[in-house]
């Protein structure tokens, strides 16, 4: 089986780095609605987190399904390693 | 000195088949000591939040044992 190169966890943990902190600014702006910094770090990040996304995708496949991620030619949304063999 | 460990002195049982431990520790989380959370605080870096489990400083909880620090020396 083909090894995945190590541009994938690099890349995978930078994404799921600025997910953590998307998660904590969500929970935090819930109770400060207000917080104009916070807001505009949470859409730098978003924007980040877009950003990477596509970049993981193009190169690596697609991370979500149901219309969220595109296809490569052929269907790929099956192809190994999957979640819990990384 | 301020920490968040706290101790209390168990009732001890002369019947107590093992030698007794007079004072026993217990750690509280340090969001208690917060309130309502204050806004700008100061940060983590982000991959470092991501290990260390929170974005804000003061809210970094590690665990350690009572018998792995010496008492009072969290922090």
């Amino acid at each position: 089986m083909k090894q995945v190169p190590k541009e994938y966890y690099e890349l995978l943990e930078q994404i799921q780095t600025v997910d953590f902190a998307l998660v904590e600014l969500t929970l935090y702006l819930d109770t400060h609605p207000a917080d104009y910094q916070a807001i505009q770090q949470f859409n730098q990040l978003a924007q980040r987190r877009k950003h990477l996304k596509k970049q993981f995708e193009s190169a690596y496949g697609p991370l979500q399904q149901f219309g969220n991620s595109y296809s490569n030619y052929p269907w790929n949304w099956n192809d190994a390693p999957w979640p819990w063999q990384i | 000195m301020f920490t968040t460990r706290k101790q209390y002195k168990p009732y001890v049982s002369p019947f107590d088949p093992c030698p007794p431990i007079r004072c026993k520790t217990y750690v509280t989380a340090p969001n208690q000591y917060v309130g309502f959370q204050p806004p700008n605080l100061p940060q983590f870096p982000l991959h470092e939040a991501f290990k260390k489990g929170t974005l804000w400083k003061i809210f970094y909880d590690p665990y350690y044992g009572p018998y792995e620090v010496k008492f009072g020396d969290q922090q």
